[in-house]
C-alpha cells in the first residue's frame, strides 16, 4: 500500500528552488505546483468526507433496533475512533523507539554480522498472521490495550527497522569519509550527516508502519482493546449491515486520514537539498 | 621550482610508516620515510595499489598505521586524538563528498563550526573563501550541492578544506573525476591559489603528467609499496633512479620536461621584421638580406600581422594583405611544451611570442627548444653533483645514466 510512497518524487519533482527562505509557506507553494501533490493534499480528505456523508445518509435511512442504535451512538463512535488513533500512535511511538536505535546499531561496522539475526526475528514478527500474534500476546499479557499494542508493535517493527538500515547504508561513503576527514566525531557524523541523509527512506518506513498499525490495531477489538474494530465486530455478531458498514467505513477513513497526514508531514520534514 | 640545497623545514615527517591491512601478509605501505617541506606541493604518484592513497590517509589517520611515526610541525601526532588532528589538516577527496542536505555556505563552515568559531567570523570566512575560489558568495552560498556543476563542487571542496586555514592540505586525486578541459583549468587555478596561500600540500594522483605539472616534488611509489624516488620533477625526468621510475615517467620524458620551462625563461630567437606599410622594394631588400625565407610584418603597435615570402612580393597583384596570416602566437607565461605545440601547427615552423599588449617579442623555434633542453639537462646534472638528497646520490645517477647509455 504505502510502499509506493517511497517512490513518489520529493521536492525534486518541482523545479529546483534556489531560494533558501525556508518558510513553510514558500515550501508549500512549490509543492502545490505539482498536480499529483495537489491531489494528494486535497483529494484524500474529499474522498473521506464523501464516504462519511454517504454512510451517514445510508444509516439514517435505516430502521434501527435498540442494539444497533447503541452501537451507532455518536459519542461511542467518537470515543472508539479516538481510542483507535491513540493506540495506533502509541504503537508507532514504540516502534520508533525500538526500531530506529536498533537500525542504527545494526549498521555500525562492528555489528554487521548480527544484522541478519535481528532482521530474521523482525521478519518472523511480520510473517505470523496478525490475528495469531494478537491471540499469543493476549495469552501472555492478558486481554486489553497492552496486549493489542504489544502485538501490533511486534508486527510493525520490520518496515521501520529495514528502512532505517537501508537508509543508513545508502549514504554515500565518500560523504562520510569527507566528514570524518574534517574531524567530525563518529557521533557527529551519525547525528548530523548519516541520519538526516537517511530521513527520506526512514520516513517511508515509518509511514508504512503507521498504516500497518492503524489497520492491525483494528483486530485489537477481538482481545478487548476497543477501537473501531469493536463496531465492525458488533456488526458481524448482530448481522447488522448499518453497523458493519459504519465500522468498516470508519476504519478505512481513519487509515486514509492518518496516511494523508503522514504524507504531508513527510513533505515538510524531509531535508532540503536531497 | 626550487629544489634548493637548503631545504625548507619539514612540515610533515613520515618515519618508517608501514601499514598491513588485516588478513594480508603483504604491506600496503612499506616503511615509507619522507620529509614534506613547508609550503610545497608534494605529489605521491604511482600505479594502482602502490600505497600512495594509504600513505596519504595515514597522515590524517583515516587509516591507522601499523608501525612508524608521523610528525606534524615537529610534533609527534601518531597517537593524538584523530578528530582533533584532522581539524588542523584540510582534506579533499576525488568524490568531493559535499553534504547534500547542507548549503554551500554551511558545507564550507563545517570545520570552523567544529572549532567553535562565532557566527560572524564564520560568515566572513565563508564569503572570503568563496571569493578566493572564484564563486560569488551571494549567488552560491545559499545553494545546495546538487545545483552546482562538477567543477564548481570541486572548488567548494577545496574551499571547505581551507576553511579553518590549516597549514596542511591532503588532496586525494582531487581532479580525477573531472573532464580534461575543466581539470586543466582547475589545476591552473589551484596553482595560482597556492602561490597566494602557500600551504603544505600532499597530493595523490596516478597521472604522471598531473604530478609533473602540480608537484614541487614528486614521490614515485612502486609495486613493492615503497618510494622508488623522491625528487623534483626535473630530477625525476632527467635522472630516473631505476628502470621502474624511467618506465613510469614514460617515454615522453624529454617532452614532459618542456612543461617545466616557460617561454619567458628562455632566450628567444630573432626574426627579420618590417613595418607592414613599408614599400615593396624595401621589403624585398630586407628579405634578400636575411637567410630566412619569410619576413614578419608588424603593424604600428608592433603587433605581428602576416608572414610574407619572396613569392608573395613578386606577385603582380601584391598588396599589403598578401602572404600568410600569423597564427601560433604565444605569450611569455606559456610553457615551452605549449609553444612547441603551437610551433608545429604554424605555417612557418616558429611560434611568435608577444607581450600582454600583443607587441612582438621574438620567436620560439626548434633551436630555442633544443638550447633550453640542453641547459636543463646540464643544470640538473650540476645540481645532482652539488646536492645529493633524499637517497639520490651522484653515483646513483651515474649508474642510471650508464645503464641507459
Amino acid at each position: 500500500m504505502s510502499s509506493s510512497s517511497a517512490g513518489t518524487p520529493g521536492i525534486g519533482g518541482a523545479p529546483p528552488s534556489t531560494d533558501t527562505g525556508v518558510t513553510a509557506r514558500e515550501r508549500l507553494r512549490v509543492l502545490l505546483r505539482d498536480p499529483a501533490r495537489l491531489w494528494q493534499y486535497f483529494g484524500i480528505p474529499i474522498v473521506v468526507a464523501v464516504a462519511i456523508t454517504l454512510t451517514v445518509s445510508y444509516v439514517s435511512g435505516q430502521e434501527l433496533i435498540g442494539r444497533e442504535e447503541r452501537s451507532l451512538d455518536t459519542d461511542l463512535l467518537t470515543a472508539l475512533a479516538l481510542q483507535h488513533v491513540r493506540l495506533g500512535l502509541t504503537v508507532v511511538f514504540w516502534v520508533l523507539v525500538i526500531a530506529i536505535p536498533l537500525g542504527v546499531l545494526l549498521t555500525r561496522p562492528w555489528a554487521k554480522p548480527y544484522a541478519p539475526a535481528f532482521i530474521g526475528v523482525a521478519n518472523a514478527g511480520q510473517a505470523i498472521p496478525s490475528f495469531g500474534l494478537m491471540v499469543l500476546f493476549a495469552i501472555w499479557l492478558g486481554t486489553g490495550e497492552t496486549a493489542a499494542v504489544a502485538a501490533t508493535v511486534a508486527y510493525c517493527i520490520l518496515p521501520v527497522l529495514r528502512n532505517t538500515m537501508v537508509g543508513l547504508n545508502q549514504v554515500d561513503p565518500s560523504i562520510i569519509e569527507a566528514a570524518r576527514g574534517m574531524g567530525m566525531t563518529k557521533r557527529g557524523v551519525l547525528l548530523q550527516i548519516e541520519l538526516p541523509l537517511s530521513v527520506p527512506v526512514m520516513l517511508a518506513g515509518v509511514r508504512t508502519a503507521l498504516i500497518l498499525a492503524i489497520g492491525t490495531i483494528t483486530l485489537g477489538a477481538l482481545i478487548g482493546a476497543g477501537t473501531v474494530g469493536r463496531t465492525i465486530n458488533s456488526g458481524i455478531i448482530s448481522f447488522s449491515d448499518p453497523v458493519l458498514v459504519t465500522g468498516a467505513v470508519a476504519a478505512a477513513s481513519l487509515a486514509l486520514l492518518v496516511d494523508w497526514a503522514a504524507g504531508i508531514i513527510e513533505d515538510f520534514v524531509r531535508p532540503k537539498g536531497l | 621550482m626550487p629544489a634548493s640545497e637548503a631545504d625548507p623545514p619539514a612540515m610533515i615527517r613520515l618515519e618508517e610508516l608501514t601499514k598491513y591491512y588485516p588478513g594480508s601478509d603483504e604491506p600496503a605501505v612499506d616503511a615509507v620515510t619522507m620529509d614534506i617541506p613547508e609550503g610545497e606541493i608534494v605529489v605521491l604518484v604511482g600505479p594502482s595499489g602502490c600505497g600512495k592513497t594509504t600513505t596519504l590517509k595515514m597522515i590524517n589517520r583515516i587509516v591507522e598505521p601499523t608501525s612508524g611515526r608521523i610528525s606534524l610541525e615537529g610534533e609527534d601526532v601518531t597517537d593524538v586524538d584523530p578528530d582533533r588532528l584532522r581539524r588542523r589538516i584540510g582534506y579533499v577527496i576525488q568524490q568531493v563528498g559535499l553534504f547534500p542536505h547542507r548549503t554551500i555556505a554551511q558545507n564550507i563552515a563545517t570545520v570552523p563550526r567544529l572549532l567553535g568559531w562565532d557566527k560572524e567570523r564564520i560568515t566572513e570566512r565563508v564569503d572570503e573563501l568563496l571569493e578566493l575560489v572564484g564563486m560569488d558568495p551571494a549567488t552560491y552560498g545559499p545553494r545546495y550541492p546538487k545545483e552546482l556543476s562538477g567543477g564548481q563542487r570541486q572548488r567548494v571542496g577545496v574551499a571547505r578544506a581551507m576553511a579553518a586555514d590549516p597549514p596542511v592540505m591532503l588532496m586525494d586525486e582531487p581532479f580525477g573525476a573531472i573532464d580534461p578541459i575543466t581539470r586543466d583549468r582547475l589545476q591552473n587555478e589551484f596553482l595560482r591559489l597556492q602561490q597566494e596561500i602557500e600551504k603544505t600540500i600532499v597530493f595523490v594522483t596516478h597521472d604522471i603528467d598531473e604530478a609533473i605539472k602540480m608537484g614541487d616534488r614528486i614521490a614515485i611509489f612502486g609495486n613493492d609499496h615503497r618510494i622508488q624516488q623522491y625528487a623534483s620533477p626535473e630530477m625525476l625526468l632527467s635522472n630516473p633512479i631505476n628502470e621502474f621510475v624511467d618506465a613510469f615517467t614514460g617515454t615522453g620524458a624529454s617532452l614532459k620536461r618542456l612543461n617545466l620551462t616557460r617561454v619567458r625563461d628562455v632566450a628567444l630567437s630573432d626574426w627579420p621584421t618590417a613595418a607592414s606599410d613599408s614599400p615593396r622594394e624595401e621589403l624585398q631588400r630586407r628579405l634578400a638580406e636575411t637567410e630566412h625565407s619569410f619576413l614578419l610584418l608588424l603593424d604600428r603597435q608592433q603587433r605581428p600581422l602576416r608572414w610574407i615570402s619572396e613569392r608573395d612580393l613578386a606577385r603582380s597583384d601584391w598588396t599589403h594583405h598578401g602572404g600568410l596570416k600569423v597564427r601560433a602566437v604565444v605569450e611569455p607565461h606559456v610553457t615551452l611544451h605549449n609553444a612547441l605545440d603551437e610551433m608545429l601547427t604554424s605555417n612557418v615552423g616558429v611560434a611568435t611570442v608577444v607581450d600582454e599588449r600583443g607587441a612582438y617579442q621574438g620567436v620560439v623555434d626548434i633551436d630555442t627548444v633544443m638550447t633550453a633542453v640542453n641547459a636543463m639537462r646540464a643544470e640538473t646534472r650540476e645540481r645532482v653533483r652539488v646536492a645529493p638528497w633524499h637517497g639520490v646520490t651522484a653515483s646513483d645517477v651515474a649508474d642510471a645514466t650508464e645503464s641507459r647509455a
